[in-house]
């Protein structure tokens, strides 16, 4: 179920619960801490009102509904990606990604196939979609994880972080890793605080991309490459797994 | 008319004659001074002819050019050496100490002047390159018998019958091939498919090269073990 649905669902209230299901939902309301007293699940969704700026039947942004000051997002070109992992590489050194088994920031997955006797690939880069209505956010009991108001991107602040993992397991790309060291959930932040502070206009990765399958930069600024490919007419864009209503700013598109 | 007669005869008997004599002499061969006249045909490792005739009779040598140097006078004792390799010709060693491109063809050209079956010598196993990224796959079988490649159609003018060759090169990248260099020379459209197009047919990527080198085993065994803590 999507979170258009979920919103449009009315209060049962809990008047009418059995015992034992209201048993079950307070159970989960400590669990989660606020949910519960909250009123409703939604309630909660620091970003439920963020506009998509995707039309929803194309994925294709639509110009002048972008919510954000800088609207920072991504365009993969995915025909481009040959995994030389020089991105990966890159992401580990520039935000110190430890080198432990699950953490990560970005990854390539990777689609075999047999056509006619002849293996086939498919490579194909994630990293955090830094959603419009991020679930990670909606789900995080401390508001440790959050929509930089500036920018548009999905930040962490470490010091909130109690390592419940509730957004892991709520991110559908599944971005999120537990970092040790940090004793905090840790993710991709599009280099906010290692790159872009110091005025660098591109990710690590997408700098480190060798066949330009990575295009970074701000969608509100019409000069930048990324507008240009998500305006270019007839171009097929895609995003990963729309259903989830999560509004994601990684395009995808064969170019 | 019958003196006419006599001139043709005469004419043609003389010419007959003359061939005659010519093809007498093409045919003495001396195998005291010229070596035996059959020519040597290996067929390990791989199938090889040597022609004592062309190199003594054709081309001028005398017996001590190559005997008892660089082979000794005994039938398959170099060979059962084992030290009779392409990379010691290269280091101009046996065919390799004449045949170096200078005094005689170099020995990494023309390999059907010797190599009596070329499909032989085509190797097996894929090319992985890892420079400048990681990782690149060629298949010599699939260009030589899938699509009827000769050797000298690479070698040596495009890429170097070196191991390794072409990785050391410093302009062994995407922008060369679109120049027309290495797999550019044909991978241009309309020769075979562009460069700049189908990336995933050659490029493998990191996981394809764990996959081929089995380190993707190593990473496997890890997230049993961490599932297996849980």
């Amino acid at each position: 179920m999507n979170i258009e649905d979920l919103e449009n669902e009315k209060n049962e209230g809990i008047e009418n619960m059995p015992l034992q299901e209201r048993r079950k939902f307070l159970q989960m309301g400590l669990a989660v801490t606020g949910v519960f007293l909250g009123g409703s699940v939604l309630s909660l969704t620091s970003a439920s009102h963020a506009s998509s700026q995707i039309n929803p039947d194309l994925d294709i942004p639509v110009e002048g509904q972008y919510p954000y000051p800088k609207h920072y997002s991504m365009v993969m070109r995915q025909n481009r990606c040959i995994d030389c992992e020089r991105c990966i590489e890159a992401c580990k050194q520039t935000n110190h990604v430890p080198d432990a088994h699950g953490a990560y920031r970005t990854a390539i997955q990777e689609r075999l196939t047999t056509e006619n006797g002849v293996e086939k690939r498919e490579f194909r880069p994630v990293l955090c979609n830094h959603c419009n209505r991020p679930p990670c956010v909606r789900v995080c009991p401390t508001k440790a994880t959050y929509k930089d108001p500036e920018t548009g991107i999905v930040v962490m602040d470490y010091k909130k972080c109690i390592g419940c993992k509730t957004c892991m397991a709520a991110c559908p790309y599944n971005a999120r890793y537990f970092n040790e060291e940090k004793y905090a959930i840790d993710k991709c932040n599009f280099c906010i605080d290692t790159r872009l502070a110091e005025g660098k206009k591109e990710t690590a990765c997408a700098a480190a991309c060798p066949t330009g399958a990575r295009i970074f930069g701000d969608l509100k600024d019409k000069s930048t490459e990324i507008y240009r490919l998500l305006h270019t007419p007839d171009t097929k864009i895609w995003v990963l797994r729309p259903d989830t209503g999560a509004l994601p700013n990684v395009f995808y598109m064969n170019a | 008319m019958q003196n006419r007669i006599k001139t043709i005869v005469a004419i043609l008997l003389s010419g007959f004659f003359f061939l005659a004599t010519n093809s007498i002499a093409a045919e003495a061969y001396d195998e005291d001074s010229y070596g035996p006249e059959a020519p040597i045909a290996w067929d390990k490792p791989t199938k090889v002819n040597f022609s004592h005739k062309v190199h003594t009779m054709d081309s001028g040598l005398t017996c001590d050019a190559c005997h008892d140097e660089l082979f000794t006078m005994e039938a398959g004792a170099v060979l059962a050496t084992g030290k009779m390799t392409m990379a010691a010709m290269a280091e101009g060693k046996f065919c390799g100490s004449c045949h170096d491109g200078n005094t005689a063809f170099a020995s990494s050209t023309q390999c059907a002047s010797c190599h009596t079956d070329v499909n032989e010598l085509v190797p097996e196993d894929p090319i992985v390159w890892t420079k400048p990224v990681k990782a690149v796959l060629f298949y010599h079988k699939a260009h030589t018998e899938d699509f009827g490649l000769e050797c000298d159609a690479c070698h040596n003018d495009t890429f170097v019958m070196q191991k390794g060759a072409a990785e050391k090169a410093d302009n062994f990248t995407m922008q060369a091939l679109y120049e027309g260099k290495y797999c550019g020379k044909c991978h241009d459209g309309s020769t075979a498919f562009a460069s700049d197009t189908r990336c995933n047919t050659c490029h493998i990527g990191v996981k394809g090269y764990n996959r081929m080198t089995g380190n993707d085993d190593a990473h496997e065994k890890n997230h049993k073990d961490t599932q297996a803590g849980h």
